[in-house]
């Protein structure tokens, strides 16, 4: 067996078994709210502004080439439409949760990283208490409370810049966009998009923990350890992007 | 007190410790030693299950605690403390928060009363005026003192250092050496990993010397101190 599928194996197993940990501790007393509500505010709050930049310039980008592309073949009245539709269920959501793999899965990974080689997570187990309910568990829980309710935000913002770029670019009527997104939209797109974001927030914050409590080798270790958290996330994010489309288009055709 | 027989532990390919065994006798402080790099710190996180060894068994006060889960070892890790290399404070914590982190998970004490015993523990190891300071601002010996009284703020019945003096002054290495001498009079046990011999002399009872996977001789600490001013005398240095 090459030494990188073992390494996979290694880590795709470690990752599966720290899983299985948060889970069992979940259910089990003390839950450190306090730190809970610590991560919820670092990974949602700190990370609204860069979500909603980021949400804001896809929905604006998004209304320019498809005007744009549209124009020529007279289809300029269907942007609304394509955009709201392609925001709530895929961009709004893929996209945040790419930059957030980047910045909360980043700083999470660097974080316990340098507490590992610290021997900080060592001292916490030394002193009678368990670093998966200490540190995993807020941030795993942060980010699952966190992140939907980011990538709710970021449809909003995301269909607001294509509002604004139809309205001013593309000459459209404020009021037939708005009229057209919602007679467009239904719960179903809505669901679609935000039902994988909870799946999406366990691939960030599972790798980025993981990787942050097995850091080898001091802060070279820690930078490696960063960079595979966010390449975890990233293609887990992406690759997941299609089973769970799949899976909900199944589910969608079978209703 | 404590028991380690036939403890084995391998990294990859190499096996570190082949058939470590010794006793810890209750109020003793036994020093562990040996060259670098032949596992007295992986003997010591042993004891207290921050490693895992390959085969052996370790006892600590009449339990085994080799094959002991993670949680079950809380119980134990209330009795054994750890004194790391550098302290291991947790650096977004200020020494007060450091301090009163043990006492807030295992016991029911108000924050009156915490604040009463963070601040007595930190006047005994003359630390009174750190108490707002975070352990960036300390000294590499405060840490290393704020790091001792962490460890002993829930009173344990045994203390494992690890390397308590590394890199410290003849001032800071006194200070550590005076603290353990005092935990000792107080009859708590100990295993002591350096290799400042110095000190080990100072405060061990006993000692272990690791080479080779297994424990090479034991010898007590008199019988060493002697044969050193026997030493001095036959160079001519005086005694």
């Amino acid at each position: 067996m090459k030494a990188s599928h073992a390494t996979f194996l290694r880590n795709f197993g470690g990752a599966t078994i720290m899983t299985k940990q948060v889970i069992s501790e979940l259910f089990r007393p003390p839950l450190y709210f306090s730190l809970i509500l610590e991560q919820i505010y670092q990974i949602g709050v700190m990370s609204l502004p860069l979500v909603l930049v980021t949400a804001g310039s896809t929905g604006m980008v998004m209304a320019l080439q498809f005007g744009l592309g549209l124009e020529k073949f007279g289809g300029k009245l269907y942007v609304p439409k394509i955009v709201s539709i392609s925001i709530l269920r895929e961009m709004g959501p893929v996209f945040s949760c790419l930059m957030l793999a980047a910045r909360c899965g980043a700083g999470i990974a660097s974080e316990i990283g340098s507490m590992t080689v610290t021997q900080q997570i060592d001292a916490i187990r030394a002193l009678g208490t368990s670093p998966i309910k200490k540190i995993v568990i807020p941030r795993v829980l942060g980010c699952l409370i966190g992140i939907p309710i980011l990538a709710m935000a970021a449809n909003f913002v995301g269909v607001f810049g294509a509002l604004v770029v139809c309205t001013n670019d593309l000459g459209l009527d404020p009021v037939f966009f708005v009229q057209k997104v919602l007679t467009t939209l239904w719960l179903p797109d809505f669901i679609s998009g935000f039902m994988k974001t909870p799946v999406f927030a366990l691939m960030i914050a599972i790798p980025a923990c993981y990787f942050g409590l097995t850091v080898k080798g001091g802060t070279k270790g820690v930078g490696n350890a960063t960079t595979m958290a966010v390449v975890t996330a990233s293609i887990s994010i992406l690759v997941g992007d299609y089973i769970l489309t799949k899976f909900y288009w199944v589910i969608e055709q079978w209703l | 007190m404590i028991s380690v027989k036939h403890f084995r532990k391998s990294f990859d390919d190499r096996a570190v410790h082949k058939d470590v065994t010794f006793d810890v006798i209750e109020g003793e402080c036994l020093g562990l030693v040996g060259g670098s790099g032949i596992g007295k710190s992986v003997v010591l996180r042993s004891l207290i299950g921050l490693e895992k060894g390959d085969g052996g068994e370790i006892w600590i006060e009449g339990e085994e605690i080799s094959k002991l889960k993670e949680r079950d070892l809380v119980e134990i890790r209330k009795k054994v403390a750890y004194v790391f290399q550098n302290g291991a404070l947790f650096d977004s914590m200020s020494v007060y928060e450091n301090l009163a982190y043990p006492l807030r998970e295992h016991t029911n004490y108000d924050e009156k009363e915490i604040k009463r015993r963070v601040r007595n523990q930190l006047e005994e190891f003359g630390l009174g005026d750190a108490i707002k300071k975070l352990p960036a601002e300390l000294s590499g010996g405060m840490q290393k003192r704020v790091g001792l009284a962490r460890s002993l703020m829930i009173g344990p019945k045994v203390i494992l250092y690890d390397e308590p003096t590394a890199g410290l002054d003849p001032y800071n290495t006194l200070k550590i050496q005076e603290m353990v001498l005092a935990l000792k009079k107080k009859g708590v046990t100990s295993v002591f990993v350096t290799h400042d011999m110095p000190t080990a002399i100072a405060v061990c009872d006993r000692f272990c010397l690791l080479a080779n996977g297994v424990v090479a001789d034991v010898s007590m600490a008199n019988a060493i101190k002697k044969q050193s001013m026997l030493d001095k005398f036959i160079q001519g240095d005086g005694v």
